[in-house]
């Protein structure tokens, strides 16, 4: 007869069997909001560990408790344990003589040269002298795009409002050629000429495809890059997973050294296309650990933002 | 090939029915949930798992039913109707009519392959000596031209465009009356990429359709998408009359799962299949083949039409 104050009387230590109906309810809302199924189910045990044991409070039911742990635990996922400062940074090399220099990789068509390009143009504003090395010596038409973002960014920030500086310059040796090779040139080029900053943009690559990922271990250890960013877009499902793990697994396996630079960042793109399907902004921080150090959320220059990690939690739970 | 590890948890999944001894609720529901949880891994569309869970569990009555081996039989029917639905809308698809202009236009996400899948589409029917030709409608993204231009040069394919054009439908419009007139029989039309949340791209992709009067409209759709697609798919066939689905990006990794949903919601086949980025990474898909291929089965055809 005092089943009914079960609810709401809370002396009763939680079991992982008292939760599961809600966990089993989370851990689809989770998955229909496009994260990986399997970083679901973990996340969900995760809360589930926590949980047990615990007694809950007079006014608590076992739903919103499960829930404000598991959002606790989103928040917490995308907050970077690690703050990447690239204007800080570039200040740092610009002491030291020597340009700062960033790699974007990714697998095909997520955005890496749209997404430089925004950043470029956000580098400029901030007064920075960019080159911009056209290393995807593949895909037909990747070096005039380059170029013509080029002309585009220029015609935006002509030289007379910066001192008689052109702010952005391209370096490309056309098609065909090893990355590795012009990336290198061009920060030659850029350190003699006193560029501020590099972008390398590279071909797009699936993450099993062991000749490509070797080219851009290669591109990343004979140069040294200051960051190497990983773009993704937001669109992608369970893939977000496993193209993480196989590009970081590449970078380490393929660089032959004990301190191998593996992904440092991530730019999460197509933003603005996936409504409130935000998961693999958790999909992408829960593999690597690394920051979200852009989002990208349309395809003009301006459409680039900081992650926001309590409008993607509340997007989330929605 | 794609979704062949799927296939693989399926059919095991599928074993567990003929291993139990008795079959029950409760062998049902295991089943069930294994095999959902496969196709949630592979991507497809949380909704449409939900509804195949249920019209199998709608199907099956415990009370009704006569001994072990036609419970059996109707479970694995019931879920092989449930996974050729995911796969096959029962339309058939367009076919080119030889000696008469085929228009044939292309929509999609942003990066999704359509521009190259065009020059794929473009070279397998050349091969096959009808007069192919692609038209380069996309005045927005940078260097969509010169991409065109050197795949078609590359591949001897007749090509039209604009530098200095910035109305895609002018250049649609004029390419593909040019070809016309030129007595061409593929005629490809590439667009740029597009998506829901912005009205004044769909507006722009209903504008070209309605100037070149598309014989055809393939929706291209990239095998890494998870659970964003059938919205987008959804609103492109409200917008445009999609006739077609083409997955890019099968080479690699991914299972395609998130994009079969593009089945559902344009009521289309998928008529191709991308496996990589050169010219020749093109392989017709073939719905029944597919999903006996995916579950490892040659008989299905005889289970499904009953
Ligand atoms: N809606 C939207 N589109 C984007 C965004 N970022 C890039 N795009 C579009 O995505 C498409 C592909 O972008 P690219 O920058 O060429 O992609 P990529 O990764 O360099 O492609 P590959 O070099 O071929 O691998 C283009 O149409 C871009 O305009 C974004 O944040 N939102
Ligand atoms: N591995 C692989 N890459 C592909 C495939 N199809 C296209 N790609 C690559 O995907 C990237 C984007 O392809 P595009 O053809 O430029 O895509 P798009 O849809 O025309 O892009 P937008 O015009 O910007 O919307 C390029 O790097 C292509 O080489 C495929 O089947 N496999
Ligand atoms: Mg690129
Ligand atoms: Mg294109």
């Amino acid at each position: 007869m005092f089943s009914i104050f079960k609810g709401l009387v809370g002396s009763k230590n939680l079991t992982s069997a008292d939760m599961q109906p809600t966990l089993d309810k989370m851990k689809d809302h989770l998955i229909s909001k496009n994260v990986a199924a399997d970083i679901a189910i973990k996340l969900c045990d995760s809360v589930a560990k926590k949980l047990e044991g615990k007694v809950l409070g007079t006014f608590e039911t076992i739903a919103s408790t499960v829930k404000t742990t598991l959002m606790d635990s989103l928040v917490q996922i995308l907050s970077p344990k690690r703050r990447v400062d690239i204007l800080r940074d570039c200040m740092e090399a610009q002491k030291a003589g020597r340009p700062y220099v960033m790699t974007f990789c990714g697998v095909n068509g997520v955005g890496k040269s749209t997404n430089l390009a925004k950043i470029c143009f956000w580098l400029i504003e901030n007064n920075m002298r960019v080159l911009i090395a056209a290393c995807d010596t593949f895909r037909a038409g990747a070096v005039e795009q380059l170029r013509t973002h080029t002309r585009h960014l220029n015609a935006l920030h002509p030289a007379e409002r910066h001192e008689g500086n052109q702010m952005v310059q391209l370096y490309e040796k056309g098609y065909g050629k090893d990355a590795a090779g012009i990336a290198m040139e061009a920060i030659k080029y850029a350190t003699d000429l006193r560029f501020d900053i590099v972008l390398i943009d590279t071909a797009g690559r699936m993450q099993d495809n062991e000749p490509l990922m070797r080219a851009l271990t290669k591109l990343i250890k004979v140069n040294e890059p200051d960051l190497v960013l990983f773009v993704g877009e937001a669109l992608v499902g369970n893939e977000a997973v496993d193209q993480l793990v196989k590009f970081n697994q590449a970078l380490a396996d393929y660089s032959s050294s004990s301190t191998p630079h593996l992904i440092d960042g991530i730019v999460l793109t197509k933003f603005d296309t996936i409504d409130d399907k935000v998961g693999a902004a958790i999909s992408m921080t829960y593999i690597t650990g690394q920051p979200i150090v852009f989002v990208g959320t349309g395809q003009t220059y301006t459409d680039l933002k900081a992650l926001n990690a309590k409008a993607v939690v509340h997007s989330l739970m929605k | 090939m794609v979704l062949a590890d799927l296939g693989r948890k399926i059919t095991t999944a599928l074993q567990s029915l003929s291993k139990a001894t008795i079959i029950n609720e409760e062998v049902l529901n295991g089943m069930l949930k294994e095999i959902c949880a496969a196709l949630l891994e592979a991507d497809v569309n949380i909704r449409l798992v939900k509804k195949l869970r249920e019209n199998v569990r709608a199907v099956i009555d415990f009370d009704e039913m006569a001994g072990g081996l036609n419970k059996r039989k109707m479970i694995q029917s019931a879920v092989f109707k449930e996974l050729v639905k995911l796969v096959d809308p029962g339309v058939k698809p367009f076919q080119p009519l030889k000696g008469k202009p085929n228009v044939i236009m292309f929509v999609g996400l942003q990066g999704s392959g359509k521009t190259t899948t065009c020059t794929k589409l473009a070279y397998h029917y050349q091969k096959k000596n009808w007069k192919s030709c692609l038209v380069c409608a996309d005045t927005f993204r940078a260097g969509a031209y010169d991409q065109v231009k050197q795949n078609c040069t590359k591949a001897r394919i007749p090509f039209y465009g604009s530098y200095t054009e910035v109305d895609p439908v002018v250049i649609a419009q004029d390419g593909v009356n040019m070809f016309k007139k030129e007595g061409f029989e593929i005629i490809i039309v590439d667009t740029s990429g597009r998506h829901k949340q912005e009205e004044s791209l769909f507006e722009e992709m209903l504008a070209v359709s309605n100037a070149v009067q598309p014989d055809n409209i393939i929706f291209v759709m990239d095998a890494t998408i998870g659970q964003a697609c059938e919205s987008q798919a959804r609103a492109f066939k409200e917008k445009v009359d999609v006739g077609s689905v083409i997955i890019t990006k099968l080479d690699g990794h991914a299972k395609g799962g998130g994009a079969l949903s593009a089945v559902a919601a344009t009521n289309s086949p998928i008529i191709y299949i991308g496996t990589g980025e050169h010219i020749d990474d093109l392989e017709p898909f073939k719905t029944k083949p597919f999903v006996s291929k995916l579950l490892g089965m040659g008989d299905i055809e005889g289970l499904i039409d009953k």
